[in-house]
């Protein structure tokens, strides 16, 4: 055997050994490593290491599984078993749970007659604690609807438009050929609006549980209905749940979402987790012109003052802040949580969310919402 | 594949030390990640997507890659709207316009009046028709749209670009690519799939003195080690945003025309401000950090 078959073997076989810790690679990006190190000096390590990360990995995220599979292959050292793959997604399960658990509300025991309208204003109304898994199949159906609006912003892109008022002239050139070059037709542009980056940061702490189906198939639908929404879990912790919920089934989307998500139903840290979202994805100019949606209910575990400190640096970089709390739809609501309290100087709009009807207006408020600090 | 051998061979390195040997004439010293991830971007003809946080020197790791190759920079900056007209190409319409008025009665042919001197060539038509070597930079591809990421994924499978009145343009010679993200969002699969990929994190201690010293000249090394110290305490704090390579550099070079041997409290007070660009991280580090870190900075120097 050559020493060229040994390596094609080694790096096939380490090729397995990434998929398994979830990369994808494809036989294209092998025959790139392969070429690679063909280029470079098998004798030092560190050329072969960075070789096959620079072939091998797409994203960042992909560098700490690589890294392992790198040492457990290469330099024969044994991975470290991280605890945190071996917990089993928790989400289906507290999801079954709760949605089982108290069905019979008084809504549902409504005259058998009543039909259509009447029976989608009930739905329309109904809290989205008291829901079965009925009331959300049919919830799931409505939503599309309701999510795929969105606040547009004016784009530097220009269409034809019969009002417009920039001059096109691609098109003036093209029709004075026929008659000498005068410009006898007059075609015109004006830009065209598109719609507004979205990030949703939704709490999935336990006092929010039993909104958080509801209110997951919400963003799953925001998330399938076009461009540009990036979706958030909080708890302890933040999660980065969009391509998790770019699954076209949302059962499917679902359960992916709380395989990622650690800290399901666990404790909130609404400061921290602001913060996190800041210093990661605030600093990556996410922020900046989009519409940001919190949802949670203000109960936080911990620092005000950091809550409202975060929501201050989270505002003077968003278009305009949306809080959405579900308690704000029962009628004796104060927002008293400290959290809350310290989070709302800093929100443009506050609006409920615990039953569709609910979602409808905050569709209405995310499509007609305007410039924060607007004179 | 045939359709590799119509492209003249790109002038390239034999050797990653070969690059990085003239990346650092360049001015540039790159990590030996980012000089196998180039070297290979070469050797392969694939582009090299560039990610890190902002000040890394994304961009500038192109800007010396083109300088190292002897090959002429043509940059993309993306943002959102991007669209072909600004990419690609455009009609000169004015001189169309005035081209049919000569023309008179009717006797300019469309064909005419859509040859290639009316064409304004816009930076990705540039590079593809482009004859001598070029090193095309995407900068923040993250901030174009969707719809241009899938065209540019078009234009990097094949290097070729049709425009309807013209016919289709490929390039004789592969640009060399180099395209970079902040990660305000994942890009296309399909377009990662196609590129080879770098994270550039910040560099070691050792690693910005080299920087500072080469890219700030005659400062005494004493200050560069103090300087880029400093900065590494500063990047351990909890800012809004840490300082990248580009402010050490900015501040050495402040450092250097004041004539400083070295920190003290006094100076770094008074030059923060250009390498803590946000108000809240310049009150958090002078209220409390300040001093401490300066000592560290000073306490360096003494091992």
């Amino acid at each position: 055997m050559s020493a060229g078959d040994a390596i094609v073997r080694q790096v096939v076989t380490f090729g397995r050994c990434l998929r398994e810790g979830g990369l994808e690679v494809g036989p294209g990006r092998l025959g790139d490593a392969l070429t690679g190190l063909s280029h470079v000096d098998v004798a030092r390590p560190d050329d072969v290491y960075w070789t096959l990360r620079a072939t091998l990995v797409t994203r960042a995220e992909e560098v700490e599984p690589f890294d392992r599979a790198f040492r457990a292959w290469f330099l024969r050292r044994p991975s470290r078993a991280d605890g945190r793959d071996a917990v089993p997604p928790p989400l289906r399960r507290v999801l079954e749970q709760h949605t089982r658990a108290d069905g019979g509300s008084p809504e549902e025991e409504g005259d058998p007659t009543e039909i259509g309208w009447s029976a989608h204003e009930v739905l329309r109304q109904k809290d989205f604690a008291a829901m079965t898994p009925e009331d959300l199949a049919r919830l799931r159906v409505l939503l599309d609807d309701v999510a795929a609006r969105r606040p547009l912003r004016r784009s530097r892109r220009l269409r034809p438009h019969h009002r417009g008022r920039i001059l096109d002239l691609r098109r003036i050139a093209r029709l004075s050929l026929a008659t000498g070059g005068d410009p006898l037709e007059r075609a015109f542009r004006r830009r065209s609006e598109t719609p507004r980056k979205l990030v949703v940061l939704c709490d999935i702490s336990g006092s929010m549980e039993k909104y958080s189906r509801a209110l997951l198939l919400f963003l799953h639908a925001a998330v399938g209905s076009g461009r540009r929404v990036e979706v958030f879990a909080f708890g302890t912790r933040l999660t980065h749940l969009t391509a998790d919920l770019a699954t076209r089934d949302p059962e499917k989307a679902l359960a992916a979402a709380a395989d990622r998500v650690v800290d399901w139903a666990a404790g909130t840290r609404i400061g921290d987790a602001l913060k996190a979202y800041n210093d990661v994805w605030g600093r990556r100019a996410l922020t900046r012109g989009a519409v940001v949606v919190v949802v949670s209910d203000g109960w936080d575990r911990g620092d005000p003052a950091l809550v409202g400190r975060e929501m201050a640096r989270l505002a003077r970089a968003a278009y305009a802040v949306v809080w959405v709390n579900p308690l704000k739809g029962h009628p004796a609501y104060q927002p008293l949580a400290g959290g809350m309290q310290a989070a709302l100087p800093h929100v443009d709009r506050f609006v409920p969310g615990h039953n569709l009807a609910s979602l409808e207006e905050l569709a209405d408020v995310l499509a007609g919402i305007e410039r924060r600090h607007a004179a | 594949m045939d359709a590799a051998r119509r492209y003249a061979p790109r002038v390239g390195f034999a050797t990653i030390d070969g690059l990085e040997t003239a990346l650092h004439d360049a001015g540039y010293l790159p990590d030996r990640g980012l000089a196998t991830a180039l070297f290979l971007s070469l050797t392969l003809e694939k582009p090299v997507l560039l990610e890190g946080e902002a000040g890394v020197g994304k961009t500038e790791a192109a800007k010396a890659l083109a300088s190292a190759l002897g090959a002429r920079l043509i940059r993309l900056q993306c943002y959102e709207g991007l669209d072909v007209q600004h990419a690609v190409y455009e009609w000169n319409y004015l001189r169309q316009l005035l081209r049919i008025r000569a023309a008179q009665e009717g006797t300019i042919s469309e064909e005419e009046l859509f040859g290639p001197e009316f064409l304004i060539r816009r930076p990705l038509l540039e590079a593809v028709e482009s004859d001598e070597p070029v090193v095309l930079l995407i900068d923040e591809i993250d901030r174009a749209d969707d719809e241009f990421e899938a065209f540019l994924l078009e234009v990097l499978s094949d290097f070729q670009i049709t425009i309807p009145e013209v016919g289709t343009i490929t390039a004789e010679r592969r640009p060399a690519v180099v395209l970079t993200s902040n990660r305000t969002r994942e890009l296309h699969d399909a377009l990662k799939r196609r590129c080879l990929y770098h994270w550039i994190g910040h560099p070691s201690l050792e690693r910005e003195v080299e920087i500072v010293t080469l890219r700030v000249p005659g400062i005494p090394e004493r200050l560069a080690r103090q300087t880029a110290a400093f900065v590494r305490g500063l990047r351990g704090l909890d800012l809004a945003k840490p300082p990248g390579v580009a402010e050490t550099i900015d501040w050495a070079h402040a450092l250097a025309a004041l004539g400083r041997e070295e920190l003290d409290a006094a100076v770094v007070e008074d030059t923060l401000g250009s390498v803590l660009k946000y108000h809240e991280d310049l009150e958090l580090v002078r209220d409390s950090a300040l001093a401490a870190l300066v000592e560290q900075a000073r306490a360096v120097q003494a091992t």
